[in-house]
């Protein structure tokens, strides 16, 4: 049924393609950089190509002189006005957040920061001028790891700190009737128990996102108006107001298509902060777009932690206690959400298991290279990876099929609802269902058979099978929450649900889209809502003059808390439209039904469309007295809780030892997302989720040299991999539906990455068991598997 | 990215195109696909003042039979030489070499004559070809000449090449008849070679007769393993006896450390590319 | 990145020690580079990196560092930025000198580290470049001591500032570029850019022929 009859959903649950698609692959789309506005000008930067660095002089005389060129601005020009970039979440009162400059001014301190300006008629002059401008650099120190920035006489990023540590955050949890916190916990295992130790890495990625950046201001309206390729046109218009004290009411924020974000356009650019400011100060439109080089340097980045995890257990691998001691790499500076994205993983780690206490221990460092900050999961993969790595470290240590370690300790079906150590409630599950699919779709214990078969014969290429039971938290988020968690802002949205006179819908929501299909799915569900047809529905977003509310899109959250407050405003809707129709019926409302788009007097066959109501809604003559002309609804959702995917991936690799190459034989990924909107899009998200989760296990890695620079600064080198590397996977879905909103929904835009990444290393491991193995830093290349196999010959 | 700039020739003619080339003095380039000079200038880092396109110089392109010896004019697509039946018929491992270059975009621009001109140690097209012999015709102002592969490739991206001379053809005796194999290693589909091995293999009455092996970025040329050459005539064409002939492949070379793996994971894979190859190509 | 060279020369520790100290007989040495002027153990100067598609060129400075005459070790550094922005270059150069029976055994350690684009895009070729570059550093340092049985035209400093001219861009015909060092000092000016070809060919016994010759050359044309 839908939200608001009886009827049977026709559009809920249906595998429609997507509406903006054909747009976006024929071309005719609004690519920012598309955009053009009368005189506008260009901009480029000047980066620096050093990592660390006090700037001794930035000679700019040639360069304005160049053929074209309008302006060249430096740091010192900007001093004055440019404020410093925003972090908004305080992981600790004594967090220490730097000043962060737009144009460096008298330091930089990662390769690609902006030293200078250059304004010109031409994309082509703007370019051909800012090699033109001339800057002397004092080198300094370069630090490059978390752990030399926090030893002792480390040379110290920004001077004015004292230390290269923002924050240390540690949270203590345990259960009621625990013995005592971790640290107890872990002594009685000692005694009489097990106390596993590991240590991993989460190494540093790139989001890689298919737009690079762009972003036109027009500072010649009565509101300066930026059109920026970001998947938080609310939020950074917020920010950009308090940050270089424009009035807010004077600026108007608009994500046009964008081409992918994942996390690494959910920030608030220095490139954003420059194109607005050099605009206001020539008073003329300027645009600024990335090239793809730039980004890969320049666009935040994401993961890079050094994990340690330690494990209690009793012997039998009942699982009781868990610490994690984390050293997160900030980068240069603290980005927007900077230490918040390790820190939601702190809910993480102790996953689909039951502990009885657990403590997370982050320290968050400043280094020489990009800052960092969320990409796809934003700290759920990190904890998934580690405590997930560690069950099946764990069962091997035990001589268990990590299976059925995952199964004494997971929560048990029943039992949910379930708080968990870290206190969250998760509302529903079954990790039951979910894995017996799995192991039944993978054909395990065949697999397992050819492993040992293969093992027997020593066959050069050997077969290693990977788990990954793992569930995320999403939804982001309720705002009391982020409160508690001293987030500046909060996690509501908003969704306006409007019937134009002739009957065709337009819904306005506060969600950004950036190629998740909310057009799509919003149709889908205000369709099913009013009755309406799917195609006389319009999704209007991402304009702060069209949608004026909302949080934007992140952390799987747009259909658990946008979605939903779509169907809330659909809901005021029908409920309004029921009482114009009524009267128009001459009826009682209480004696009036809805189903099929209309509204009939029970018994009789009168009955009013919702688009007779909304013209007549429109045209006001005979309303009812106290009903306001027009027909829309309008809703603010904030979510309660988060919400709980959770799904059991198998993954076998196959492992040729003469060579390294790892190649993954079958994947197989049973998700649990609650109930299921669009069939095809959650499809995509689980393809795409996974391959990415998948390259983090085996091909990408952003890789610094010793002077600081990204030497991994093209795709040449930056290894995300195509269709031509990845397998085919099989997917299905088990549906236990979320009991904290109306339609069920979970949220699945993060799930695939989260679960990934451990089930292939996890299975690579496996493989190479025989050989001495037990661990292989990520990525797992042919070269790091070959070393792995001749180190552990030797042992 | 946008290249600075620079004046642009797209003569129809080689005696045009070298006219120009000679005329341009140090600071011109050739363009022929590309696939390397364009990333280069886009990239900045070089600026020619000149570019010199030989895209539309027809009698540069196409495959043909000379008598004994295949004949590629060097604007020949990748893809064109892998597609061709000709190719495929006298020199096997070429054809197989030129269909794993990056990807069919890269392939159906690229050229054999651009990529032998660039001699990128990691580039696919001079291993078969000094595997096979083959040779290169040269053309400058001073004339035609012609100088074997053996010759031709000096160092990283160094060539008998001089700067007012284009390459006009590549010529290879044919092998008509031999197995021909072109292991490639790399870790994503269109990436560069890791390590690749082009092995050409003539079996008679059961053995390995003749064998001609050359590896790819195995050092800063691409260079015969005429160790593992020399091991394999009159050997059985199974795997222990390959394998132990394939365990010199690595002599003689001096792999690149990089990213994608050191100096010794380089020797191990040119050993098990050469022993992969071999057998593919003795058994094809 | 760390790059290791050693050779051996027919030349006395002492000569060898002088040419090492010399910035205008080392500097030029350098493939593609150019003094622009010296002043005592300081140099400013330009260095044209052409290998294959890279074309940069690095602008800057460098000087003495330490020179200690009874170790026989010499330090310079230099630094130096690409004019088009494209990054920066910076070296640590140190020689050892030891004699070995007549003649002196040569290492050089060279401490490079490059930034910008050259490594940000060269999959991890800079390193084979600078090692080629370097090669054919030490190579010229190599050819200068084994031609001169006597004290190397440098030591005329009356000379010495007209000799120095800005690099010519263009190499002789079919000569690669990047492999012909700046300096215009014709007579060895041939001698070194044949003579890295000829030992890679033909081995050591060439080189002490063409070394030879050269030499020989020389004398006859500063009669």
């Amino acid at each position: 049924m839908t939200a608001t009859t009886d009827a049977p959903a026709m559009e809920v649950g249906r595998d429609r393609r997507r509406k903006e698609d054909h747009r976006l692959i024929t071309g005719r789309t609004r690519w920012t950089d598309n955009l053009s506005a009368p005189g506008m000008l260009h901009i480029a930067m000047v980066r620096s190509p050093v990592a660390h660095a006090t700037i001794g002089s930035v000679n700019v005389k040639a360069a304005q002189e160049a053929s074209g060129v309008i302006a060249v601005v430096t740091g010192e020009d900007l001093a004055d006005e440019q404020g410093t970039l925003p972090n908004v979440w305080s992981i600790t009162p004594e967090q220490k957040v730097p000043p962060h400059p737009s144009v460096a001014v008298d330091t930089v301190r990662f390769a690609g920061e902006i030293v200078a300006v250059v304004v010109a008629r031409s994309a082509a002059q703007a370019r051909d001028a800012i090699e033109l401008v001339d800057v002397d650099y004092d080198d300094l120190p370069v630090v490059l790891d978390t752990r030399d920035a926090l030893a002792d006489g480390a040379t110290i990023l920004h001077p004015d700190l004292g230390t290269n540590e923002s924050a240390h955050l540690v949270l203590d949890f345990q259960t009621e009737g625990a013995a005592g916190n971790v640290d107890a916990v872990i002594e009685a295992a000692s005694k009489d128990g097990i106390v596993f130790e590991r240590e991993y890495e989460q190494q540093r990625l790139i989001p890689a996102f298919m737009e690079p950046r762009s972003m036109l201001c027009d500072p010649t309206g009565e509101q300066i108006v930026l059109w920026s390729a970001t998947q938080i046109p609310h939020v950074l218009r917020v920010l950009l107001a308090l940050s270089l004290g424009i009035s807010e009411s004077k600026l108007r924020v608009v994500a046009p298509d964008v081409g992918g974000g994942f996390g690494g356009k959910l920030q608030v650019t220095p490139e954003e902060f420059i194109t607005v400011l050099v605009a206001r100060r020539l008073g003329k439109p300027c645009k600024y777009t990335e090239t793809r080089s730039e980004s890969l340097m320049a666009a935040h980045h994401g993961r890079a932690q050094h994990q340690k995890l330690t494990l209690a257990a009793k012997k039998d691998g009942t699982v009781t206690g868990l610490k994690v001691e984390l050293e997160a790499d900030m980068g240069a500076y603290l980005s927007l959400l900077g230490g918040g994205t390790p820190t939601l993983g702190a809910f993480m780690f102790n996953a689909i298991y039951k502990f009885d206490a657990y403590r997370f221990d982050l320290r968050t460092a400043f280094t020489n290279k990009a800052w960092t900050d969320a990409y796809r999961g934003a700290g759920r993969p990190e904890a998934t990876f580690g405590i997930e790595r560690l069950m099946d470290d764990f069962a091997h240590e035990l001589g268990m099929d990590p299976l059925e370690l995952r199964e004494k300790n997971w929560i048990r079906h029943e039992e949910f609802p379930f708080t968990t150590v870290a206190g969250l409630e998760y509302d529903s599950g079954n990790y039951e269902a979910a894995t017996a699919r799995a192991k039944e779709l993978f054909g395990y214990d065949e697999l397992r058979a050819e492993q040992a078969e293969r093992r027997d014969r020593k066959d050069p290429v050997q077969l290693g099978i990977g788990v990954s039971t793992y569930t995320e938290m999403c939804g982001l988020a309720p705002s009391r929450i982020l409160g508690a968690l001293s987030y500046a802002a909060g996690g509501w949205e908003h969704a306006s649900v409007r019937m134009l006179p002739t009957g065709k819908v337009e819904v306005v929501t506060g969600s950004s889209a950036h190629g998740q299909g909310h057009e799509t799915a919003w149709s889908q569900i205000a369709a099913d809502a009013l009755g309406v047809d799917f195609d006389d529905i319009e999704v209007l977003h991402g304009d702060t003059a069209v949608a004026p509310r909302g949080m934007d899109t992140y952390g799987s959250r747009s259909l658990v808390v946008g979605g939903m407050a779509v169907v809330a405003a659909a809901e005021k809707v029908v409920e309004k439209a029921k009482v114009i129709a009524a009267h128009m019926l001459e009826a009682s409302p209480d004696d009036v039904e809805f189903a099929a788009g209309a509204f009939s007097v029970r018994g009789t066959d009168q009955a009013k469309t919702m688009a007779e109501v909304a013209f007549a809604a429109f045209a006001a003559h005979d309303l009812p007295d106290g009903v306001e002309p027009t027909l829309e609804g309008d809703a603010t959702i904030d979510p309660n809780t988060f919400s709980y995917p959770h799904g059991t991936h198998l993954c076998a690799t196959e492992v040729d030892t003469e060579t390294g190459q790892v190649t993954i034989r079958k994947y197989v990924c049973v998700d649990d997302i609650g109930k299921v909107v669009n069939p095809l899009i959650v499809e995509g998200q689980v393809h795409g989720g996974v391959v990415q989760g998948i390259a983090q296990a085996l091909f990408e890695e952003a890789v610094y040299d010793e002077s600081g620079t990204l030497i991994t600064g093209s795709f040449t080198d930056y290894l995300v991999p195509s269709a031509a590397d990845l397998p085919t996977m099989v997917t299905d879905r088990t549906e236990t539906p979320a009991t904290t909103n109306p339609l069920g929904v979970k949220g699945v835009g993060e799930a695939g990455t989260i679960a990934s990444t451990p089930a292939v290393v996890n299975a690579a491991v496996d493989a190479l068991r025989p050989y001495g193995v037990d661990d292989i830093t990520m990525p797992l290349s042919p070269h790091r598997v070959w070393r792995a196999i001749q180190d552990g010959a030797d042992r | 990215m946008i290249p600075a700039r620079f004046d642009y020739h797209a003569p129809t003619t080689l005696d045009e195109a070298v006219r120009l080339l000679a005329g341009a003095g140090d600071e011109a380039k050739v363009l022929a696909g590309g696939q390397s000079l364009l990333p280069v200038l886009r990239l900045r880092l070089a600026a020619p003042e000149v570019v010199v396109d030989l895209g539309r110089v027809d009698e540069l392109r196409g495959v043909r039979e000379d008598g004994d010896t295949l004949v590629i004019g060097a604007m020949t697509p990748h893809a064109e030489v892998a597609a061709s039946d000709v190719v495929r018929r006298h020199a096997r491992v070429l054809s197989e070499a030129a269909a794993t270059v990056a990807d069919p975009q890269v392939r159906h621009r690229g050229t054999i004559g651009g990529a032998i001109a660039h001699a990128d140690p990691a580039g696919d097209m001079p291993a078969p070809v000094l595997a096979l012999g083959g040779e290169l015709v040269v053309v400058g102002p001073g004339g035609r000449r012609t100088v074997p592969a053996d010759d031709f490739f000096e160092d990283l991206f160094t060539t008998a090449l001089g700067d007012d001379e284009i390459l006009a053809e590549v010529r290879i005796p044919s092998h008509q008849g031999w197995g021909g194999h072109y292991a490639k290693f790399t870790r994503v589909a269109q990436q560069w070679s890791i390590v690749a091995v082009a092995a050409a293999v003539r079996t008679e009455g059961g053995s390995i007769a003749e064998a001609k092996v050359a590896l790819t970025n195995m050092g800063s040329t691409v260079v015969r393993a005429t160790a593992v050459e020399q091991a394999l005539v009159g050997a059985e064409p199974s795997d222990e006896v390959v394998r132990a002939a394939a365990a010199q492949a690595a002599e003689g070379t001096s792999p690149p450390s990089d990213i994608n793996g050191d100096a010794d994971f380089r020797r191990n894979l040119a050993t098990v590319l050469t022993r992969r190859a071999v057998l593919a190509a003795a058994g094809s | 990145m760390e790059l290791q060279h050693r050779f051996t020369v027919p030349a006395s520790v002492d000569t060898t020690w002088e040419l090492f100290n010399d910035l205008e007989q080392v500097a030029p040495c350098f493939p593609g580079a150019s003094l622009t002027s010296t002043d005592g153990d300081d140099f400013a100067g330009t260095v044209k990196v052409k290998l294959g598609p890279i074309s940069l060129q690095y602008n800057g400075t460098g000087s003495f560092v330490e020179r200690d005459v009874d170790s026989h070790t010499a330090r310079f550094e230099a630094r130096g930025k690409d004019k088009r922005g494209n990054g920066t270059a910076k070296a640590a150069v140190r020689t050892v000198l030891t004699a070995d029976g007549d003649g002196t055994a040569v290492e050089v350690t060279t401490d490079l580290a490059i930034t910008g684009k050259p490594a940000q895009f060269g999959r991890g070729l800079m390193q084979d470049v600078s090692d080629k570059l370097l090669a054919t550093f030490v190579g010229c340092l190599s050819d200068k001591l084994a031609a001169s049985g006597q004290p190397a035209p440098a030591s005329e400093p009356a000379t010495e500032e007209s000799r120095l001219e800005p690099a010519s861009a263009e190499p002789s015909p079919q000569q690669p570029a990047g492999r012909r060092p700046a300096e215009k000092i014709d007579a060895l000016d041939l001698g070194l850019t044949v003579l890295p070809v000829l030992a890679r060919r033909f081995g050591p016994a060439a080189l002490a022929l063409a070394a030879v010759a050269t030499l020989v050359w020389w004398l006859l044309r500063r009669r």
